[in-house]
């Protein structure tokens, strides 16, 4: 199985090793930005998307996850 | 050539010609030492008590090899130690150099060991009397000083240690021979893996301390591009005090929801503020410890952008020439045998250190602000005392100034600095305002240009004063991901886990670099970088991690305080080391397989330009014609018919993306390097507005 962003083998929720930790953070980190802006699953996926401060593989997951129109749990 | 009926004399052995010059002309009775010259080795020849050669290496002369020839085999678990030249290709000269010292060693009946007093002085010099020398190391004396100042080496001469520090060079002997193993072991299992997947050769290395060391940055690197931010608010105020305007801070630091945030700035709206109290905290800034060599490196490189590696070549060649005290050292000492007080009277012939030492000197002790760290071998890094006797080059003006100041800053008294926190109360929301001032200079004022103490002043302020609060500001703030590590915070790193030496650090630093596992000044890691780490972790994570290449390090050193026997820790650490290189022989398939992706990546990464200007879809690359083979630099659309662009390249030396756009037209630059020239940068836009500059510029100087 490969990894949904990238051609690395996938170890968890269809994830590389990389992208799994990235797509932990994002999910750690949506609650945060929920009580501090009052935002949607989507619009805190665009917003960090843009955020010249992410990393580099949390973008790529966002976008991912954008494109995907996954929901909130990430199914 | 010194003939063979020739009165027997004393040889010296010194670890660099500078040095053998140095110490030459400062053992001769007349100051002036004869330079003689055998095959174009330098050697120099003195009279005191009797006649004196003093002939000098060009660093290490001798190395661990393994004991069968070859390189693309491994294991390795024999060695011995060879002459360089027959070991490394391009060592040619140092056949050459050690003829020549073997024939100045027949005719010599005394011989002293005169390389820097570290590990790597100890063995260049027993190597060179064990083997060049034909095995005088067991009756050689030993010569210990920290600087190459006349009087200190006229000492040092005078009260020769009888013999050779065989502790310290059983430490050095075991060191080099454990780290060739881990690096010839491992460095060939990866190069061979890649290359038996491949067919094409890369050298890949690493190594005991290399591994850990690319393991920090990788997990930094991870910690980096897999953050998300926090969004956060900051409130400030802008609060007028007899006409001018300043900034006070909202009490909290961060806000951590934007209504909260809104709704302090909707109280504080149209309201003024009134002193609620005023604070005033007095403290201490002690002066700064005395440079071991990692300090003086991260100095350096906060101050002036010099890597770690630069700073040492450049504080080498000031020690050379005896103007600073031996750098490769880890102390933080001063003791008072280096006579602070001559030191400072020498160096008040400098106009600029004439008052301050004048100061330092009129004081009743001079005590320096020692710190912890010791070396059994040498003090901390002092001025010598003695003046440049050339205008020193700017970098090596920067550095003698840098330990001059420091110096003198160390017998400094605490500065003592006050801070002011102003509570300002806005309808109900506190606001603070701060001050900064110095009270005291004490020893900032030796530390010159080089202290970093901001002053705020704030004007006279009482508590119940009314202020006008001119406008209240929201800002949007995220949290930012860790800092990338440089090259000066890498090294303070390895220093505070304690992995590597300090003569080794900044090289292996410079390895990351140069074997691609990493780029930049703020370091990025690369793909590669990133497969070479994974693959030692998932195949012997023992070599990567941090406590096995401490605990080996704690091993070694004490074998110089013979501690701790050589057999012991060489027969351990090769233990390690087998059922690792066993398991990398194992997997060679898969490792070489995920190594050669990664290279292959690499390559293609290094060949980006960056965004094609002209269509804004597709990549500039560069390219190799198929026809000519000439390189250039093309389009990746031109392969789906897009787009035509294409630029022509120099076709001699290296062409080196840079990563940035021209200042004056934006498109994508990259870096020319060209043998014995100076590297340029091109912009590749023939209508770039700076080159239609420069060619006017270049016209205009031709007219006049």
């Amino acid at each position: 199985m490969r990894c949904k962003v990238c051609s690395r083998d996938a170890v968890e929720n269809d994830y590389c090793e990389l992208h799994a930790r990235a797509y932990q953070s994002i999910m750690k980190k949506y609650e945060v930005w929920k009580r501090a802006l009052e935002i949607s699953w989507k619009e805190y996926l665009s917003e960090i998307a843009k955020n010249p401060f992410t990393g580099e593989w949390a973008k790529e997951v966002a976008e991912h996850l954008l494109k995907g129109g996954e929901e909130e749990s990430g199914a | 050539m010194v003939c063979a009926n020739m009165e027997k004399y004393t040889l010296i052995i010194t670890e660099k010609p500078d040095a053998a010059q140095r110490i030459a002309s400062a053992l001769d009775l007349k100051g002036k030492a004869k330079k003689m010259e055998d095959n174009g080795v330098p050697y120099y020849a003195a009279k005191r008590d009797k006649p004196i050669i003093v002939v000098p290496a060009i660093g290490h002369l001798y190395t661990v090899a393994e004991e069968r020839s070859g390189r693309n085999y491994y294991p390795v678990f024999s060695f011995k130690w060879v002459p360089r030249y027959m070991a490394e290709r391009g060592a040619k000269q140092i056949r050459v150099w050690l003829e020549t010292i073997s024939k100045l060693a027949e005719n010599a009946d005394t011989y002293i060991d005169a390389c820097d007093y570290d590990i790597e002085g100890s063995i260049i010099g027993y190597c060179i009397l064990k083997y060049a020398c034909g095995g005088k190391d067991d009756i050689a004396k030993r010569m210990k000083y920290s600087t190459l100042t006349k009087g200190e080496l006229e000492k040092a001469y005078a009260e020769l240690l009888p013999k050779l520090d065989f502790a310290l060079i059983e430490a050095g002997r075991t060191r080099h021979e454990i780290d060739w193993l881990y690096g010839v072991n491992l460095s060939r299992a990866l190069t061979i893996a890649a290359k038996n997947w491949s067919g094409k050769y890369a050298t890949l290395s690493t190594g005991r301390v290399q591994g850990p060391t690319l393991r920090f940055l990788v997990a930094r690197e991870k910690s980096i591009r897999s953050f998300v931010p926090t969004p956060y608010w900051e409130i400030r105020a802008e609060i007028e005090i007899e006409g001018k305007i300043f900034e006070a801070e909202y009490e909290k630091d961060m806000i951590e929801t934007k209504k909260e945030a809104e709704a302090i700035i909707n109280a504080c709206k149209g309201k003024n503020g009134v002193v609620e109290s005023i604070d005033f905290k007095q403290f201490q800034q002690m002066p700064p410890t005395p440079f071991d060599i990692g300090a003086l490196q991260s100095e350096a490189y906060s101050l002036f952008g010099y890597t770690p590696r630069r700073t040492l070549d450049i504080a080498q060649r000031l020690y050379l020439e005896a103007l600073i005290s031996y750098p490769r050292t880890s102390s933080q000492k001063l003791p008072p045998v280096i006579n602070h007080e001559e030191i400072l009277k020498n160096l008040s012939s400098v106009s600029e250190y004439k008052k301050l030492t004048a100061e330092l000197l009129a004081k009743k002790e001079l005590k320096p602000n020692e710190g912890k760290k010791e070396d059994p071998a040498h003090p901390a890094i002092y001025p010598t005392g003695n003046l440049p006797e050339r205008v020193l080059e700017e970098p090596e003006r920067r550095i003698w100034d840098l330990v001059v100041r420091r110096f003198m800053a160390v017998f400094g008294e605490p500065a003592i600095r006050q801070s002011v926190k102003v509570c300002i109360n806005v309808n109900g929301q506190r606001f603070f305002l701060r001050g900064r001032q110095t009270l005291k200079e004490g020893w900032l004022r030796f530390y010159g240009p080089y202290v970093r103490a901001e002053e705020v002043l704030l004007p006279q302020i009482e508590r119940e004063q009314k202020l006008k609060v001119k406008r209240v500001i929201l800002e949007d703030k995220f949290t930012k991901p860790p800092p990338r590590y440089n090259p000066g915070s890498l090294l303070k790193k390895m220093e505070e886990v304690g992995i590597g030496t300090k003569a080794t650090r900044a090289d292996i630093i410079q390895t990351l670099y140069d074997r691609k596992y990493v780029r930049d000044e703020r370091i990025v890691v690369t793909d590669l970088g990133f497969e070479v780490l994974e693959v030692l972790k998932n195949h012997c994570p023992t070599i990567v991690s941090i406590e096995l290449t401490k605990r080996l390090e704690e091993r070694m050193d004490k074998i110089q305080t013979n501690m701790e026997k050589r057999e012991n820790v060489l027969l351990d650490a090769v233990e390690i080391l087998k059922p690792v290189v066993e398991e990398l022989k194992d997997k060679e398939k898969t490792i070489g397989e995920q190594l050669s992706n990664a290279i292959k990546r690499a390559r293609l990464e290094e060949r980006i330009v960056g965004q094609c200007p002209i269509c804004g879809t597709g990549t500039l690359m560069i390219l190799y014609s198929r026809k000519t083979g000439k390189r250039f630099i093309g389009c990746t659309n031109y392969f789906k018919k897009m787009c035509n662009t294409a630029f022509p390249l120099p076709q001699r030396g290296t062409v080196r993306p840079l990563g940035r756009n021209c200042r004056g037209c934006g498109w994508p630059t990259v870096q020319i390097r060209i043998k014995g020239r100076r590297p340029w940068n091109l912009c590749f836009n023939p209508e770039c507005p700076l080159k239609e500059e420069r060619r006017r510029r270049n016209e205009m100087q031709s007219v006049q």
